[in-house]
């Protein structure tokens, strides 16, 4: 009884330690994924709110940040220590004009501003402009009291803005469609948080969805080539007896251990005289067999027993229809443990899609997500959620094949 | 006979795969780099001038490929003690049968060893940055850290990557050295404990000669990969500040690939293949020695 609270205590003292390593292993991880949702900003300093206009500036610096629209007739009031503008409303489509500079609506939970007109106010327009100038008015009803400072809330919808394009506003424009005398006070933008607009923006706006592409070929190319011919290759390797065997298996082990990055010169050269710089195949061929593929299948098959071919043997199958009918169906496990394996070697790689790739159209996720870092420098959201997608297909595809990644490495492995 | 020779057919057949790929994509570039590595080609001008072994005598008097070469020795040095220590000790912690979760933290420790280099170079850019967490939870703290980036500074852009490295990199050794515990005959353990044996010495005595073979092979694996490492320079510091972050794969893709010099790349390649041989056969003797 004794000896067993003993062990209990040792126990819980390792669970301490492994709980605070694991923390350690995972902090990383979760942080990249928090970030990711931000709209903009950093984790310690979460952007939710921007205001766009407040009219406590200098008449001068006002404007550099807004212009009226459809009159020139506007004041800059201060009442109890509040500045507000008010904007004499004559004729349709009148009012201000914020500068956003490039701002993206999808982001926002809702416009807000603060109004005062001198009497009932039934439509608010809002229009924008985009970077190339394209322009669309939108009407909101609006319920207000006159005379009254209120707080009005619109929720922009992306989609009734036709053709501008909302990814890219460089105007906010506040209008009012009938004579008024309104006074007007705090824009502000609301964003959404947490938001997957990030995630959004980085596979559209800059091509994470073709790195994707382009990685999902190359690597399912990798994949597929591997599975056949790794196991081709190891079938006479486990199964058969010829000439120089020992030998052709000491140098598949051999080039195992080479520095890849040797290769990678000549390689270059001979993609270039073939004129393969930015093709797939430069990237696929020279993985679509592996010394790693095949030792692992060559040990599968080893273990399988040889009485299975023999018997095939005895019904007239040659070799062909043995590794077809016979080997083959009984590996699913191997293969399982190989594909997933590449898959994961062929997604991570970055060293020869770098240089082997030369147009941002041909970038696998790696190349592009190291370029995309360089020239976005520090909008950690949007780098973030670049490398969650990035991050992403390797990690499901863990969540599901843990067992098999980790056989891989243990079997594939050429102790001593 | 004609049998034998349709046999051999078949068996070339099935190896063709391979030895194709291993003529065009091992071979050849093995001997293609050791010729180029005794000119001067750079790859806009096909003109190749055999120069002899100046390509290699120039790279123990370039400064850029000293800094790097003492750099990656450094690197190896200081974060396979580390790398290997914390797998260690936690495949130890691990292997215990009354410990719950264990595949739990077998999976979360591993994680980190499936994600590109790119992408933990990212997380960490960011970690390190001056909107990071070490920065803000150091402010917090009351340390007075200037409000730049720790790769930003010479003196603790490499000393960071290494720290990230050790993160990235020791789930991937719990796994085989766990590996090789589990292979331990539970009957040792039990001989030990009925000698009387206490759990210091069975762990000095029993535990640690049993996985050394395990140990020196991890070793051996985590120094080639030091070696080799790119894409965390590539992608957090390319290479700088002041080059104090260049290492030898770094150095030799800028030589080949931004400044197209082929001949003095495949060089340094040689050099850098040389050294691992090297490093592979000093740890292949010390084990033998032991054994």
């Amino acid at each position: 009884m004794k000896k067993k609270t003993k062990m209990s205590k040792i126990t819980k003292v390792n669970l301490i330690i492994l709980s605070i390593l694991f923390i350690f292993s995972m902090i990383p991880l979760i942080m990249t994924f928090m970030t990711a949702v931000i709209p903009e900003g950093d984790l310690f300093n979460i952007t939710k709110e921007k205001t766009l206009l407040d009219f406590e500036l200098s008449k001068f610096f006002l404007k550099t940040k807004m212009k009226t629209i459809g009159t020139f007739d506007y004041d800059i009031f201060e009442e109890n220590d509040k500045k507000f503008i008010t904007v004499d409303i004559k004729e349709k489509n009148t009012g201000i004009s914020s500068f956003a500079r490039d701002l993206d609506i999808n982001y926002l939970r809702h416009f807000e501003l603060e109004i005062n007109p001198n009497k009932k106010l039934n439509n608010i327009l809002i229009g924008l402009k985009d970077i190339d100038g394209k322009y669309q008015i939108v009407s909101y009803k609006i319920n207000t009291k006159p005379n009254e400072w209120q707080k009005v809330k619109l929720e922009l919808n992306p989609e009734d803005f036709g053709e501008v394009d909302t990814k890219h506003t460089a105007e906010i424009q506040v209008l009012f469609d009938e004579k008024i005398k309104v006074s007007m006070d705090n824009v502000i933008l609301k964003y959404k948080f947490p938001t997957f607009m990030n995630f959004k923006t980085v596979w559209e706006e800059n091509d994470f969805g073709r790195y994707m592409l382009n990685s999902t070929i190359i690597s399912i190319s990798v994949v597929l080539g591997n599975l056949i011919f790794c196991s081709l290759v190891a079938y006479p390797f486990a199964r058969k007896d010829f000439k120089g065997k020992e030998i052709l298996f000491m140098i598949v082990l051999a080039t195992y251990m080479i520095p890849p990055q040797i290769k990678v010169i000549p390689i270059f050269i001979l993609m270039q005289k073939l004129n393969w710089i930015d093709t797939y195949q430069a990237l696929i061929m020279p993985t679509l067999v592996t010394p790693f593929g095949i030792f692992l299948m060559r040990q599968y098959f080893e273990q399988l027993p040889r009485e299975l071919d023999q018997a095939a043997y005895v019904d007239g199958a040659n070799d062909f229809q043995i590794f077809t009918k016979v080997i083959m169906p009984l590996s699913g496990p191997a293969l399982a443990v190989l594909g997933i394996n590449s898959f994961i070697a062929s997604w991570n790689d970055l060293y020869m899609p770098l240089v082997l790739t030369t147009s941002k159209e041909m970038r696998t996720v790696q190349v592009g997500l190291a370029m995309f870092q360089k020239i976005n420098g520090v909008k950690w959201p949007l780098i973030m959620a670049a490398s969650a997608i990035v991050g992403i297909p390797v990690i499901i595809a863990f969540l599901f094949f843990q067992k098999k990644i980790i056989a891989g490495i243990t079997d594939g492995a050429l102790k001593g | 006979m004609l049998s034998k020779t349709k046999k051999r057919w078949s068996i070339f057949l099935f190896l063709s795969p391979w030895i194709i790929s291993f003529l065009v994509f091992e071979l050849y570039p093995l001997i293609f780099s050791v010729y180029i590595s005794f000119t001067e080609y750079s790859g806009l001008n096909p003109q190749k001038i055999f120069v002899g072994f100046s390509n290699y005598i120039k790279a123990f008097s370039d400064e850029v490929f000293l800094i790097a070469l003492r750099n990656t020795f450094i690197f190896v040095i200081l974060t396979i003690p580390f790398t290997i220590g914390i797998a260690l000790i936690l495949a130890i912690l691990l292997n215990n049968k009354n410990l719950p979760g264990r595949n739990f933290f077998k999976a979360g420790f591993f994680l980190p060893s499936v994600i590109s280099m790119v992408v933990i170079s990212m997380m960490w850019l960011y970690l390190y940055s001056a909107d990071g967490l070490f920065i803000k939870l150091g402010t917090m703290m009351g340390f007075d850290l200037p409000a730049r980036s720790f790769l930003a500074s010479p003196d603790s852009a490499l000393m960071s990557i290494m720290f990230m490295d050790v993160w990235a990199a020791f789930g991937y050794y719990v796994i085989f050295i766990f590996a090789g515990l589990q292979n331990i005959p539970e009957a040792l353990y039990e001989a030990a404990r009925i000698d009387g044996a206490s759990s210091w010495k069975i762990a000095t005595k029993v535990t640690l000669p049993m996985i050394k073979p395990t140990l020196f092979f991890v070793i051996s694996i985590n120094t080639i990969r030091s070696f080799q490492i790119f894409s965390e320079i590539y992608t957090m510091t390319g290479g700088g500040p002041r080059n104090s972050t260049q290492t030898i794969v770094h150095y030799l893709y800028e030589v080949s690939f931004k400044k197209f010099q082929l001949g003095y790349g495949s060089a340094i390649s040689y050099i850098l293949f040389i050294i691992i041989m090297i490093f592979t056969i000093i740890q292949k003797r010390a084990l033998r020695s032991d054994y």
